[in-house]
């Protein structure tokens, strides 16, 4: 089985996509991505030279702009409503200066 | 004469004209019947959150408008049908969790369109139903909240992503469900159910208050045990909305052409799906013997080619978590969501947070993505991906210059007992006849063609359409439909003999 990808990458990605990893679970991962980017295997091997990208499966569309008027949108309440902590208004989150700043 | 859990929407409707029952009796045996099957030990397990009061609200609103002398039809297309939402759509006044821990007890700020079009058009909403997390699965075994029975057989799952949706519908809780498709997740479940389960082609639905998976790839589709009541259904929700600019004009009336039955029509097979390793011999002998019918009713069957169909599997699974990776990293712990209390410093709380809210496959597709997407290996997957989706989309288009629909497979296999597929690459494979489609953007759905010889589970065919002519599977479904007969109710919740 070909290596895609090392437990240290895994790490990387790990940080970057801000998913905590114990080292069991950096493990099983590690094998599991290189598995599943084994069997993408086919799409570095066709002759793809020349062909044009399609990202979107409307291919017509070009940027969709709508009227600039006014419409109602969130209350600030109704922005905060699923907010798991919340102060004076605001998202609250722990500091992200270090500790030490007023509460 | 039918019971309420039976009918049809048109039969339905027929009966609240005729003051036979009232709205507020058939949202009344639709809630009796989840409430005695679905939520206790070894039931079916469809509903993640159940809305008898916003059913009977509905249903009360119905027959005032009725005794004010409405007809049924007046007061809209789907008045008096109970329906239920695959829990990735936001309906005001309930959760959506779309089956994970990291949305448990999110509340909708909002209302989905396609949703919205239902309510608006009379639905009774029964609630809201399990499915894979964040659609990630084939199985509805990914569910944080324990996975959903295949009504069939409660040893074996439903098919996934849209696996309570399928169930809720085979077991005769709703006469309509919605769900969603990213690359099989309504046609598989409806596969596995025997159900008529419909992805319209990309544009025909908003996806707006849908929570997004794959972004160029999700289209909400309906289940039903009638290719008419599918069709009514996405009459319904079908359409332009401004909160979609996606979503395209479309008002295409699928019931037209159902009675047309498919003499002169053009029904493609591709013979080398017919060949896939992987493909079961009782489903290829039901695609088989639906064309052989087809023909019988005076289609024509020509061979069509889909050569790059190969490179479908490996393209899906390089633009699908590249997709989910880009929208799931709107999870922080901050906004909404599930956070992990005692952190000091907000990294911190964004990796513990994300770490402990989503679940094993939903990690494992947010990781691959983000590979996938850095820099040096961007120009090794992704980009190639989005040049085989042209060559993908090219074989549509020459096929569909030799046919009108394609006939295939819509899972290579009967519904699997639970834990039978535990490795995430066999569980991908369910998917490699469903891919395709979602990569060109063009509609397809289920249609079910009886029972296997060696499983005795439901079995259902595929048809494709080319994009928005979606009529052309209707069609060809509600034929088949004449052969096979209207999806029944899971014989387990169907009534017994004498009842």
């Amino acid at each position: 089985m070909a290596q895609h990808v090392t437990e240290r990458d895994v790490r990387d990605i790990a940080e970057y996509t801000r998913i905590h990893l114990d080292e069991d679970e950096v493990k099983q991962m590690t094998i599991d991505l290189n598995d599943i980017i084994e069997s993408l295997k086919p799409i570095t091997e066709y002759d793809l030279e020349g062909v044009v990208p399609t990202f979107h499966p409307i291919g017509s569309l070009s940027n969709v702009m709508r009227e600039d008027v006014e419409v109602p949108g969130f209350t600030q309440e109704e922005a905060l409503a699923n907010a798991p902590a919340k102060q004076d208004d605001c998202f609250l989150i722990p500091s992200i200066l270090g500790e030490g700043g007023d509460r | 004469m039918s019971e309420l859990f039976e009918m049809g929407i048109r039969e339905i409707q027929a009966g609240l004209a005729a003051k036979e029952f009232s709205a507020v009796e058939v949202a009344q045996a639709a809630t009796d019947r989840i409430e005695a099957n679905d939520f206790q030990d070894g039931g079916v397990n469809a509903f993640l959150e159940f809305t008898p009061e916003m059913a009977r609200e509905a249903a009360a609103r119905i027959d005032e408008q009725l005794a004010a002398g409405k007809t049924p039809s007046e007061i809209g297309p789907l008045a008096g049908i109970p329906m239920a939402y695959k829990d990735n759509m936001n309906l005001l006044g309930t959760r959506t969790t779309c089956a994970s821990r990291m949305l448990e007890n999110y509340e909708s700020a909002y209302t989905a369109t396609c949703v919205q079009r239902t309510l608006d058009a009379g639905a009774i909403p029964l609630g809201k139903l399990n499915m894979d997390e964040f659609a990630f699965g084939s199985s509805t075994e990914t569910s944080a909240f324990g996975p959903t029975r295949n009504p069939w057989d409660l040893e074996r799952v439903p098919g996934g992503s849209s696996g309570g949706s399928a169930a809720a519908v085979a077991a005769g809780f709703a006469t309509v469900t919605l769900g969603s498709d990213t690359g099989g997740s309504i046609r598989q479940p409806g596969s596995f159910t025997g159900t008529v389960a419909v992805k319209p082609t990309y544009g025909v639905v908003s996806r707006y208050g849908i929570v997004a998976f794959g972004s160029s790839l999700d289209q909400v589709g309906p289940f039903a045990r009638s290719v008419e009541d599918a069709a009514l259904a996405l009459n319904a929700i079908s359409g332009h909305d401004a909160l979609d600019c996606t979503s395209q004009p479309v008002d295409t009336d699928f019931t037209a052409n159902l009675a047309e039955g498919v003499k002169g029509m053009r029904i493609g097979i591709v013979p080398a799906f017919m060949q896939a390793q992987g493909l079961t011999p009782e489903v290829k002998d039901k695609v088989a013997e639906a064309a052989e019918h087809m023909r019988t009713m005076g289609a024509e069957l020509v061979e069509v080619d889909l050569p790059n169909a190969q490179a479908a599997m490996s393209a899906y699974y390089v633009l699908g978590p590249c997709e989910a990776f880009s929208n799931l990293s709107r999870f922080d712990s901050v906004r909404y969501g599930y956070c992990e209390p005692g952190h000091k410093d907000l990294g911190g709380q964004y990796e513990a947070s994300r770490a402990k809210g989503f679940g094993p496959e939903a990690r494992r597709r947010i990781m691959l993505g983000s590979y996938l997407l850095s820099a040096g290996v961007y120009d090794t997957y992704y980009y190639p991906a989005q040049q085989v989706r042209t060559l993908i989309t090219q074989d549509y288009t020459r096929a569909y210059e030799k046919c009108d629909v394609i006939l295939l497979p819509s899972s290579p296999r009967t519904a699997f007992k639970f834990g039978e597929i535990s490795d995430p690459m066999s569980m991908y494979l369910s998917d490699m006849f469903t891919v395709s489609l979602n990569i060109a953007g063009n509609g397809g759905m289920s249609v079910p063609v009886g029972l296997g010889v060696d499983t005795n589970l439901p079995i259902g065919v595929q048809l494709q359409s080319p994009q928005f002519k979606d009529e052309n599977m209707f069609r060809a479904a509600a034929a088949l439909e004449q052969v096979y007969g209207k999806a029944p109710i899971a014989p387990a919740f169907a009534r017994k003999a004498g009842e």
